[in-house]
């Protein structure tokens, strides 16, 4: 079971959204995530900068051939602070009484 | 941190949504249920010539086409993101591709020394079909399945 703890940085939808996909993925292709998350490219770079500071994502840059490739990946920091951030939120939706499982 | 129910109500759906739409991008297409239960019948049928020239030319030019689909497909589900399959698929998620690969394998193999025993015609491409035949519907029910499965193994979301 993990400590539920509500996290500042995760919590914005855009960065909420990156991080969701992310947990899912063993990597992801900025290209991906972008068209996921319909951000510019340069607001997707400036939102996973913040979450590479916080170490919560690694960004691997590489070539496809001669083409450049970015790939995000989640760390198992990134990892535990989304967990803790979920069971934050459920403990917030269950407090209210409601039910966390979709109907 | 002042969060509204109703506010972390709404980041737990997009949460859901998100990682709903990682899993469904690796959703295995139909089309390689079939062109690989084509395969199957290709092989069968020039298993029944009994002629070496025709086995020799046709089992590896199938085989290579089979080795390159899935290698198209792999590439094509695993553009933009791979999905965490050890985690998400979990022992269940890999014994279920283990059970069905085996279940088709053995009807087929079955099928072809059952028909050859009673001395029925083509056997190998009647078997092949049969086993191409549970493929493409199995197929997309396994897919199915293991999106599911998946779908349950989330990390840190409610099952």
């Amino acid at each position: 079971m993990s400590t539920a703890k509500f996290d500042e940085l995760i919590h914005p939808p855009t960065r909420l959204a990156i991080i969701s996909l992310l947990a899912a993925s063993e990597w992801a292709d900025f290209k991906f995530i972008r068209d996921e998350v319909k951000l510019s490219d340069s607001a997707l770079s400036k939102q996973l900068t913040t979450l590479e500071t916080a170490g919560y994502v690694e960004i691997r840059k590489g070539f496809v051939g001669k083409r450049p490739r970015t790939s995000a990946k989640l760390t198992a920091l990134g990892r535990t602070a989304f967990v803790a951030h979920v069971a934050a939120l459920q403990e917030i939706v269950e407090r209210s009484g409601a039910s966390v499982i979709p109907q | 941190m002042n969060t509204a129910p109703d506010e972390a109500s709404a980041a737990l759906a997009q949460i859901r949504d998100h990682q709903e739409r990682v899993i469904r991008a690796a959703l295995i297409p139909n089309w390689y249920w079939w062109a690989i239960g084509v395969g199957m019948v290709a092989i069968g049928a020039a298993a029944d010539t009994r002629r070496p020239v025709v086995l020799g030319v046709v089992i590896p030019i199938v085989a290579l086409g089979m080795v390159g689909l899935t290698i198209a497909m792999i590439l094509g589900v695993g553009r933009g993101a791979r999905i965490k399959s050890s985690e998400l698929l979990g022992g269940r998620g890999a014994l279920l591709i283990v059970a069905s690969d085996w279940l088709i394998v053995g009807l087929t193999i079955g099928t072809a020394f059952a028909l050859r025993a009673l001395r029925v015609p083509e056997p190998a491409t009647i078997a092949t079909a049969a086993g191409a035949l549970v493929l493409v519907i199995l197929g997309p029910a396994l897919s199915r399945k293991l999106n599911k499965i998946m779908m349950d193994n989330r990390a840190g979301l409610p099952k």
